[in-house]
């Protein structure tokens, strides 16, 4: 039998919904980054001074990487979309000297006008400044941000960090999945933020001859060394038969080589579905895949039914004939 | 007998049509030695060798040799230089028979697949190559329209990277002088976009994407270098279309970064979809450089309107 009550009850709740939803998915995410100094001593004893950013304000320190920021997009039919502010914050920032002095944040592989794109050589404001990043939901995926002043020193010096455009619900919930396609939905999401160090280039300023000539003696994954399987640079604990998603955010400086290995060094496959914050049409699964400079990619793999432990890891080679770096291995770890 | 003539007169057709598409392309390329000059902070003199189209006069990177697929080309190549020499089209051809000084070789072969190609002289160890033996075939479809291939995407406006590096010290001077290269040793300090660096590939309106918002431009990368080159487009995505001449079905890859291998071709789509002006630069610190000094290297424009 039909009932009509209950129907109009449904359809006036459906409005209501609609409604509720209206006013309150839309979000400005406002987020303040600062720049600090941050000396770390590496595996060798060296100690290297980085720049950092951080979300601390004026006493608060920064973090290699820095923040992640993370910001969200609707479903189909949703038409309001997320908003990013990312204030610069130049109080106490460590600088170089003139004509390198100041900062910026370049939103790297996001779409935004030219005055948002961070680049004092085409007219974005240096130091300060607010950058504006409006994505629409087919842009779900990963990003980073980096400072784009005297870029040679300034990104090698740390200024980097993960940007995440994340889908949400149509409440402005959001969704454990890396884009709307249910078929990237996860348990657990990290970031692995590639990145390189030639110290030579930390100490060096302004324009030095040092910077014609790369020579990374440290290979991080979100800023840790991770030289070995048993003292990995990130870690994580996963159930059993589970879905691992994993962030891989390109800011190092050579070329680099993915892959996940179980404890025999046997690589296991794993599903790319997203490139430079675009999904692929067909997902690919892989085994092994070179990451470059600037690239992200957003991959998913499973866990086995059986206990046990997987490797990430990054084989960072060199750009004339890919030959592995000394030391140029880097580890994850996913116990089960 | 009618049949006969109407048959004869469709074959002369056939025959007409089929000589209108597949035309003969003649090249002459001259090897020469001199220089190039790289401008800007950190700018230098090297020394170089080139394939040059006009006697005497170094070019680098060497002439574009353009064709539509089905051409003949006959690439005549001069070596007015005083060591040995060749000349080979990566994927087109196979011949890599030396040319001595003072002699000369034609190379002929069918421009068979429409693309993006590399040519360099494959002697000496890389060494002629870094010293800017190297340059683009671009290869159109038959019928010479703008599509990337038959029936492929269509563009308005096509620009041709060739992409590669040097290094001054410890290569181009030493081959310049006619010493011996310690080839195990590579440490190229000039980053060079269709042998500029830095301001003057931002400035060069052969190598910028220039143009009106809904315009689409096709861009041809070739690495005739040494490294790696990984090209970051800012505020834009690409679409892939071919790497090394696999083509791509659509719908196509969207990325706003391409790595090219060294001897790699990459051919990517560009849709000018907003007005501004955005940097494309190779985004391994060093290639924004030149010989340390900032901004310089692997760098140009993207310059909508």
């Amino acid at each position: 039998m039909y009932d009509s009550t209950k129907a109009r009850a449904v359809l006036a709740g459906a409005a209501l919904l609609v409604a509720a939803v209206a006013t309150a998915q839309a979000a400005t995410v406002n987020r303040t980054l600062s720049v600090r100094a941050l000396n770390k001593t590496m595996s060798d004893g060296q100690r290297v001074t980085f720049w950092v950013f951080g979300s601390g304000g004026m006493m608060g320190g920064g973090t290699l990487p820095g923040p992640v920021v993370e910001l969200g997009v609707y479903p189909e039919g949703i038409s309001t979309t997320d908003t990013l502010n990312l204030t610069l914050n130049m109080m106490m920032a460590p600088q170089e000297a003139a004509p390198y002095n100041g900062h910026t944040i370049h939103l790297h592989g996001a779409d935004v006008p030219t005055a948002e794109d961070g680049v004092p050589e085409t007219g974005a404001p240096v130091n300060g400044d607010t950058y504006t990043f409006t994505p629409t939901r087919e842009m779900a995926g990963s990003y980073m941000y980096h400072c784009h002043v005297h870029t040679v020193k300034h990104l090698e010096m740390g200024m980097y960090g993960a940007l995440i455009v994340r889908p949400k619900d149509a409440a402005g919930n959001w969704l454990n999945q890396i884009t709307h396609e249910p078929a990237t939905a996860y348990n657990y999401v990290q970031n692995y933020v590639f990145s390189t160090v030639d110290p030579a280039y930390h100490s060096a300023t302004g324009d030095a001859i040092v910077f014609a000539d790369y020579n990374p003696r440290y290979f991080l994954i979100n800023g840790n060394e991770g030289r070995s399987a048993s003292a990995p640079a990130s870690s994580l604990s996963a159930a059993r038969n589970s879905r691992v998603a994993l962030r891989l955010i390109g800011l190092h400086s050579t070329n680099g080589t993915f892959s996940i290995k179980d404890g025999a060094g046997n690589a296991k496959p794993f599903t790319v579905y997203v490139q430079d914050g675009r999904a692929y049409a067909a997902p690919e699964t892989k085994s092994s895949l070179d990451i470059s400079p600037g690239q992200r990619f957003d991959i998913v793999f499973t866990t086995p039914s059986t206990a046990g432990t997987w490797y990430p890891q990054i084989v960072y080679k060199n750009l004339r004939d890919g030959a592995a770096f000394a030391n140029g291995t880097v580890y994850g770890r996913v116990t089960f | 007998m009618k049949h006969l003539v109407r048959g004869a007169v469709a074959w002369l057709l056939i025959c007409l049509a089929t000589s209108a598409t597949a035309a003969t392309r003649n090249y002459t390329l001259y090897i020469t030695s001199g220089s190039i000059a790289i401008h800007g902070g950190g700018g230098a003199t090297l020394a170089a060798w080139g394939y040059t189209d006009v006697a005497g006069s170094p070019k680098f990177p060497g002439p574009l040799l353009e064709a539509n697929e089905g051409d003949t080309l006959n690439v005549t190549v001069v070596n007015n230089h005083t060591l040995p020499h060749n000349f080979l089209v990566k994927g087109l051809t196979t011949d890599t028979t030396s040319i001595l000084p003072g002699g000369s070789r034609t190379y002929t072969f069918t421009a068979a697949a429409a693309g993006t190609y590399l040519y360099y002289d494959t002697l000496n160890n890389a060494v002629n190559r870094e010293m800017g033996l190297y340059g683009a075939v671009v290869v159109g479809p038959p019928d010479g329209s703008n599509r990337a291939w038959t029936n492929g995407p269509a563009y308005d406006f096509h620009r041709t990277w060739v992409v590669g590096e040097m290094d001054k010290p410890r290569w181009n001077d030493v081959a310049g002088s006619g010493g011996t290269v310690n080839t195990n040793v590579y440490k190229p300090n000039y980053f060079l976009i269709n042998g500029k660096g830095g301001e003057d590939g931002m400035a060069d309106s052969a190598t910028t994407i220039d143009g009106g918002v809904g315009q689409t431009a096709l861009v041809r990368i070739v690495n005739g270098g040494q490294f790696s080159h990984s090209l970051h487009f800012h505020g834009n995505h690409v679409q892939v279309l071919a790497v090394n001449g696999v083509r791509a079905a659509a719908p196509y890859k969207q990325v706003d970064v391409i790595n090219v291998a060294p001897l790699g071709t990459a051919d990517v789509l560009f849709p000018l979809n907003q007005p501004g002006s955005y940097p494309m630069h190779v985004h391994t610190a060093q290639m924004e450089t030149a010989n340390g000094v900032y901004l310089n290297g692997v760098v140009t424009m993207i310059n909508m309107r």
